[in-house]
């Protein structure tokens, strides 16, 4: 048997500084204004997801059916931060922090975009360990389920938040800190209606980014793909990496190893939260709205579709699955393959089937080759048969029993 | 070292272990036995933290463990083996010794992330604390990338000893160790454990069927029967027991394998 | 007898022994409660008469029978294989379509006469079950049979793919938005008012079509052969397969049970709300789901009076609070059970470690 490395070998580096030269002179290749680079700007904010997602469900294998929780947390920040949502902010007069003109001269709260990104990073960082408190104790298919019950009840916050009055309560307590302004009558959201125009993203020393120029937006977030690659890369071979794995593979004897149980998922559960409201605070921007239509279970499969069809746990494997299943989405199906159902006689497009095919996908990738497009070698042995885990009809024979306190 | 005080556990209507009072002397090898469905393992668990005695009281030196979390006990310097090994099998030989020094790394999140030169020098001096343990243990160099399932029964018995022993333990619990070995493992073993006694001053307490490993290795042995404790002391003390040669018949005596 | 050790033999006879604390029932049930007794207090005080909420409750019940019978499905499927069956709500959704479809094909509306109407139900009832019924062994044989062997996520995965694809023929079939359905049985006429309390043709029909199915159901799995075997499989596949038992074709036959009552469900939904729609099944499937757990996955007993809790909650929230607010808080209360006794008010029923 080949032996493992811990090290990655001379070729994939070589391999991994090709792909990001590759990524970095795309954009040239076409039209600034292109729909291509639009497909490309998503599938990087995919891949930021994906990732964030692979470390809760990859490498700690605590399954997240809720993703799309922190996806909101992350929009709605960008969305309170840096728009006119809250009109009545200061008195009228907005309030602005190291943002330029024209965002520093409205009404509204607006924020720098890098500020935006850290106070996202906070809220879904609790967010992540407010979901995961009380799966703790729980087995597989049970976290499943409250993941997802929880992505489920921001997901209906969100389509109700206008009716959450939050200013009035806002202003008679946390406004009354220095530096933190008012907010004026103000709701949580603006449901389906949606928080739009927000602003666009202003980095220092350069102008506000602006819709047509499409190519700047895919290097911001081509940089915020790489950052959180590189911190993924990093976790994957350091001691809570290896500790994540253990808790995956026998909670029991990690604990008995040595590892805090509690602690160790917690900080799973938030870092991928993290890195989902990242995404979230960008696409907020990039896609100048942010409302409750785009908060829906289909949104949190979608993203563990990529984690699981690109290869649970492998971070390539990873980054692979969300560019191509994002490409599929906004490409494949509505513009090359859309016409097909039309060429063999049936009368309907091939976007309206969009549910099937991935449904169908997943179906297929599960029974045909469950440990995905890029195994990480561990899972590939996992997924035949060996060790590991919580297996379908088997239990376990002893489980950390009423003793240990999280 | 490690004292129990009149500890219980009960799941539901079922006692299994009823009232136990044990110690554990500092620097002993010492032997948990009895039949099969006697408390044994139960104990161990309650002992490490993976049950929480219904009644009772451990105490590990000064301190209260009873309702100790296990990755607290172990890292207060109780380790253990499993009866069914327990590694990470898809993990290898090297990294689940590793994950064995988990609780004696400083590495958190940032530290992983950021990696300053502190952490790449902590994961290297690691890494080679493990080597050195699996060697000790008598591992073959070369198996140490192998995954842990592909390693045969009584290598992968070693690895699972020597990420017990990779904390640097005080104290080390062994589960059934001789389980699946023949004669002459099992006399290795043995030795083995005289070894870490005499050269890293552990105290060992082992849960064990092979009747001759328990005669040739203990110091004191304790026996249990349906949770209760029925018999202590040293070896040919217990041998002549008529409480625990009445609780082992039908097994055969002296050589019962568990 | 056992060489495993400790470990297997205590979790067994753990599982035979009476679980676990007073407390977490007991804070379960004030928590179920809260809602209900709140606001029933709250109309005393207000207009002095708990008829607002006799009229939830009544509402609640009907609702909840068919929630039970959804439930069932998948506290059966769960107690036997310890696999949360995702497609078991488009199940039903199917089942609802399929019983529409029927109607037009066999001519049922508002005109037609009683006996016939009837008649022409009880044709829906068996094929929409059988539809439905089928089509759930089906997805049981294509993608939960092959992965029995696979981590827990795989087949989970594969539930979820095959609800997607379920809730797309649903999309086809009837379009995105809510579809009403020919009132056949005037969901809505009062058929008799206790004090106030209205209960309607549909509350009785929801009621009186589900306890016979019920029924049915607990005198299958206690008497018959087929019942017993499916029993056996569910506590230990093992034991139940040297017996001679069939444990594969106990599995399918499980789904197809499960299957039938969700037509049926289907059915009695249909001619309840008076609407069908192709997404009608997530929001079914998790509350069924909610339904299960809150009763006690596997145990029969415990999804009927989860079906009927959830229901009665449901109902409350929606016409108390609003509808919009109602999933928010039935999956907020899937939550709070998870957290308090997640093995549910009258305990789990699943095979234990072996």
């Amino acid at each position: 048997m080949r032996p493992l490395r811990n090290l990655p070998l001379p070729g994939d580096r070589y391999l991994a500084v090709a792909l990001i030269a590759f990524a970095v002179g795309l954009p040239f290749l076409f039209e600034t204004g292109s729909p291509f680079i639009d497909d490309a700007v998503l599938a990087l904010a995919f891949v930021v997801m994906a990732l964030g997602l692979n470390i809760i469900v990859g490498f700690a294998g605590l399954l997240d059916l809720g993703y799309v929780a922190f996806f909101a947390i992350g929009a709605y920040t960008m969305g309170w931060l840096g728009s006119n949502f809250f009109s009545g902010a200061n008195g009228g007069e907005g309030f602005a922090a190291l943002v330029g003109p024209p965002a520093s001269e409205l009404p509204g709260v607006h924020v720098n975009f890098l500020i935006v990104v850290l106070v996202a990073v906070a809220f879904t960082t609790i967010a992540g360990i407010a979901i995961g408190l009380p799966t703790l104790r729980l087995r597989g298919d049970y976290i499943a389920i409250v993941t997802l019950a929880f992505g489920e009840i921001i997901g209906r916050i969100a389509i109700n938040g206008d009716q959450i009055r939050i200013g009035g309560v806002w202003d008679a307590t946390v406004a009354k800190l220095p530096l933190i302004p008012e907010l004026g009558d103000a709701g949580l959201t603006r449901g389906k209606q949606g928080i739009t125009p927000v602003d666009k993203i202003d980095l220092p020393f350069l102008d506000p980014l602006t819709s047509l120029d499409l190519r700047s937006w895919y290097f911001v977030a081509l940089a915020l793909a790489l950052i959180v690659l590189f911190v993924n890369i990093r976790l994957r071979d350091s001691r809570l990496g290896r500790a994540w794995v253990a808790l995956r593979e026998d909670e029991v004897a990690a604990a008995s190893a040595g590892i805090p149980i509690v602690r160790t998922k917690l900080l799973a559960y938030g870092t991928g939260a993290a890195f989902g409201g990242v995404a979230g605070a960008f696409l907020g921007s990039y896609l100048n709205t942010v409302n409750a239509d785009q908060f829906q279970f289909s949104f949190s499969i979608f993203v563990l579709a990529m984690v699981i069809i690109g290869g649970l746990g492998s971070i390539w494997g990873v980054v692979l699955g969300a560019v191509a299943l994002s490409f599929v989405n906004t490409y494949l199906i509505p513009d090359v393959l859309n016409a097909l159902p039309h060429d063999v006689g049936l009368d309907f497009d091939l976007t309206q089937l969009s549910y099937a095919i991935f449904g169908f996908l997943l179906v297929i990738v599960m029974v045909l080759r469950p440990e995905g497009l890029v195994p990480e070698r561990r899972r590939r042995l996992e997924m035949h048969g060996v060790g590991a885990g919580d297996r379908a009809g088997a239990g376990t024979d002893v489980e950390i029993h009423e003793g240990s306190a999280p | 070292m490690i004292a129990t005080e009149g500890v219980s556990k009960r799941f539901g209507g079922l006692v299994a272990v009823d009232g136990v009072d044990f110690a554990l002397a500092e620097g002993a090898i010492a032997s948990v036995i009895g039949p099969n469905g006697a408390g044994k393992t139960t104990l161990f668990n309650m002992l490490t933290g993976l049950y929480r005695p219904s009644a009772g009281r451990i105490t590990f030196g000064a301190h209260d463990i009873s309702r100790a979390r296990p990755d607290r006990i172990m890292a207060m310097g109780i380790a253990r083996t499993f009866q069914n090994i327990r590694l990470f099998p898809t993990m290898s030989a090297l990294e689940n010794v590793m994950i064995g020094q988990h609780s004696r790394m400083r590495a958190g999140l940032f530290g992983s992330i950021l990696r300053p030169p502190w952490v790449g020098a902590e994961e290297r001096r690691v890494r080679e604390h493990a080597r050195e343990t699996l060697s000790y243990v008598g591992l073959s160099e070369r198996l140490a990338d192998r995954t842990a399932a592909s390693l045969s029964y009584g290598d992968q018995r070693r690895v699972e000893i020597a990420r017990a022993l990779a904390s640097d333990p005080s104290v080390l619990l062994l589960d059934e160790p001789t389980a699946g070995m023949n004669p002459r493992e099992s006399e290795a073993l043995s030795a083995f454990v005289h070894k870490l006694r005499d050269e890293r001053r552990l105290t060992v307490l082992l849960i064990e069927h092979d009747m001759k490993v328990v005669m040739g290795i203990s110091e004191r042995i304790t026996v249990l029967d349906h949770g209760v404790k029925i018999a202590e002391g040293a070896p040919e003390q217990v041998r002549r027991d008529p409480q625990v040669i009445e609780a082992y018949l039908g097994l055969g005596g002296g050589e019962g394998q568990g | 007898m056992l060489p495993a050790g400790l470990e297997a033999p205590l979790a067994r006879l753990r599982a035979l022994a009476p679980t676990g604390s007073r407390a977490s029932a007991l804070t379960l049930i004030a928590l179920l409660l809260a809602m209900p007794v709140a606001f029933g207090v709250h109309d005393l005080s207000t207009t002095g008469s708990l008829t607002r909420l006799g009229n939830n409750l009544v509402d609640g019940l009907s609702n909840g029978a068919i929630w039970a019978l959804v439930a069932l499905g998948y506290t059966m499927v769960y107690g036997i294989i310890e696999l949360i069956n995702f497609a078991h709500g488009d199940v039903f959704m199917i089942g609802s379509l399929v019983a529409f479809a029927l109607w037009g094909t066999l001519g049922l509306g508002l005109a037609t006469v009683a006996p016939l109407l009837i008649a022409g139900l009880l044709v829906t009832l068996v094929v929409a079950a059988a539809a439905s019924g089928s089509l759930n062994v089906m997805i049981e044989r294509a993608g939960y049979r092959p992965l029995r062997d696979a981590p827990r996520l795989a087949p989970l995965i594969t539930a979820v793919g095959f609800s997607f694809i379920l809730q797309n023929v649903g999309l086809l079939w009837i379009g995105g938005s809510q579809q009403t359905v020919p009132d056949l049985i005037g969901s809505q006429d009062v058929l008799l008012a206790l004090g106030g309390v209205e209960i309607t043709n549909g509350d009785t029909l929801a009621i009186l079509a589900t306890a016979p199915l019920v029924l049915v159901l607990t005198v299958f799995i206690a008497r018959t052969r087929l019942g017993k075997a499916m029993r056996a499989t569910a506590q230990d596949p093992d034991a139940a397969r040297l017996m001679g038992i069939n444990v594969d074709t106990t599995i399918s036959l499980t789904f197809l049970v499960g299957g039938l009552l969700a037509g049926a469900a289907g059915l009695i939904y249909a001619l309840y709300q008076t609407t069908v729609w192709f997404f009608q099944g997530f929001t079914a499937g998790l509350i069924g789901f909610t339904a299960a757990v809150m009763g006690g996955i596997g145990n029969l007993q415990g999804a009927v009076l989860g079906g009927l809790v959830i229901g009665c909650i449901q109902q409350i929230a929606d016409n108390r609070i609003g509808t919009e607010w109602t999933p928010a808080i039935v999956f907020g209360y899937l939550v709070l059970i998870m957290v308090v006794r997640p093995r549910g008010l009258l305990g789990e029923e699943t095979r234990q470690a072996g």
